[in-house]
């Protein structure tokens, strides 16, 4: 079953897109604690193609690669020292 | 001294001031062009709607067009937009992350439904542990929660019973925590949730000689998908709990426990009065499941089984028997060597208490990577339903799906 919603109009869809994509300028953020770099790359060769082809670390900025990293600890149940080290192979490889 | 020694010395003195570089301009020029991208950084950074690091976001999602031919009769076949999904990513530093998915399609009328197909605000606890709350996805088995993607999905279409109406969990609305942790030299994945659970559909079947008069009624269906209320205020339990021996190979079992409640009816061969929905006992409704995944360089091999049963109840003085959904899915996937080119087998087995509604599906497929995140399907399915001794049709889909 599909449950629509029909009051949100494509305008409004195209709005908050256009938000999201706006908003989308390179932040160097502080935070998460860098991990280990070689650690980083064993875990993103082996965990990420547990379900989909691997993506190159060029395709997304510093902080793109953050909020990614995040939303894969919650897809993919990893830790946070794994997501650490992910993220700081794919920010020093991009 | 002369006035030319002079004139000689100030031009050689200055010379180190007015020099110019290989790109033609001067010094000061070079510094000043410095100063002036310092400003427009500033500026950009300005533009975002936070100024703070502390604040991100992000879009990425998927979407997917396609081609899709039986062999029905009159079906000329359709070009079709399968799914347009944005996923919305918002953090706040690493303490915590908003996650929403849209899905937008269009319908065969040509209109456009747009569903919500998960929501979640994300605290991440510690090292090990997340708290999921919202609308998400069902982390029983895999290929919902994780592989249902277009882009991810190594066919053009999910397995049956693993789709929307299946014998498979959607999503659910509640509280859930996850993470992951090693143990020994292994490592495994976990979660656990309450939420508000499903409703059940039940069908009435008219008297043979009077359509007014009930037969029998029977369970039609369970709405596995999240409800925004709990209209039967029963509330379920469940889980997942996954272990990689090694990095290639991970062996889960799922499962959902509590109850649930049947909310409307279905059928129009019934024209009476219905025995109404008030004073319905609650069905124990339980689900279990199992996946498993291996891979190495060229081959991807999934195996998942789910199992959807609700137990007996009653209605108006008519009892429902128990009733089981069940549905499993084995898929190979070769990447050719040396090729952007992978070939994948899968076969399904969905059976429902509905001997109409079953289906044993093989399907075949070529893919071809035209980036990593950028695929073209060719799929062919042979969809079969002996119980129902019954022409079910066969498929050609054609698919490009784009991940981003």
């Amino acid at each position: 079953m599909k449950q629509n919603t029909k009051n949100l109009t494509l305008s409004s869809l195209t709005a908050l897109m256009g938000l999201a994509l706006s908003a989308s300028v390179a932040i160097a953020a502080d935070y998460p604690a860098k991990g280990d770099f070689v650690k980083g790359a064993k875990a993103w060769a082996d965990n990420c193609v547990r379900c989909h082809n691997l993506r190159d670390a060029k395709e997304l900025r510093d902080d793109q690669w953050i909020t990614t990293g995040f939303h894969m600890r919650v897809r993919g149940g990893l830790t946070g020292q794994e997501t650490r080290d992910i993220i700081t192979f794919l920010q020093q490889s991009n | 001294m002369k006035k030319s020694k002079k004139i000689y010395l100030a031009i050689m003195c200055s010379l180190p001031l007015m020099s110019v570089n290989s790109t033609g301009f001067a010094a000061s020029e070079l510094e000043q062009l410095k100063l002036d991208v310092e400003k427009l950084k500033t500026e950009v950074a300005a533009a975002s709607e936070w100024r703070s690091q502390n604040s991100l976001m992000h879009m990425a999602g998927y979407a997917d067009v396609g081609y899709v031919k039986s062999d029905a009769e009159g079906d000329d076949g359709s070009y079709n937009v399968g799914t347009f999904a944005p996923i919305f990513h918002y953090q706040f530093r690493d303490q915590v992350m908003l996650e929403a998915e849209l899905e937008i399609s269009t319908a065969e009328d040509g209109s456009t439904e747009t569903a919500m197909e998960y929501l979640t605000i994300d605290w991440i606890l510690n090292d090990n542990m997340i708290l999921v709350a919202g609308r998400f996805l069902s982390p029983v088995g895999n290929f919902r929660q994780n592989l249902h993607p277009s882009w991810i999905n190594k066919l053009p279409s999910a397995p049956p019973g693993f789709g929307h109406d299946g014998a498979a969990p959607v999503s659910d609305m509640g509280v859930q925590l996850r993470g992951g942790f090693h143990i020994g030299g292994m490592k495994a994945n976990y979660a656990v949730y309450t939420a508000n659970g499903p409703e059940v559909k039940a069908e009435i079947a008219p008297d043979a000689g009077d359509n007014t008069a009930i037969d029998e009624i029977e369970y039609d269906g369970v709405d596995a998908e999240a409800f925004g209320a709990d209209g039967d205020g029963e509330k379920v339990f469940g889980g997942r709990f996954g272990i990689l021996p090694v990095p290639s190979l991970e062996i889960a079992v799922s499962f959902v426990s509590g109850k649930a409640t049947v909310t409307s009816f279905e059928g129009d061969e019934f024209t009476g009065t219905n025995p109404g929905l008030g004073g319905i006992a609650a069905s124990n409704y339980d689900v279990t499941g199992m996946d498993v995944s291996w891979r190495n360089k060229s081959f991807d091999v999934r195996y998942e089984y789910v199992r959807s049963e609700l137990g007996e109840t009653n209605i108006g003085g008519f009892g429902l028997a128990s009733a089981e959904w069940t549905t499993w899915y084995g898929q190979v996937t070769y990447k050719i060597p040396s090729s952007k080119f992978e070939a994948v087998v899968r076969y399904a087995d969905f059976d429902t208490p509905h001997a109409s509604a079953d289906v044993q599906q093989t399907a075949v497929g070529l893919n071809y990577l035209i980036t990593n995140n950028f695929i073209a399907k060719l799929g062919f399915e042979s969809n079969d339903n002996p119980n129902a001794g019954q022409q079910a049709y066969d498929r050609a889909l054609v698919q490009l799906a784009y991940g981003f």
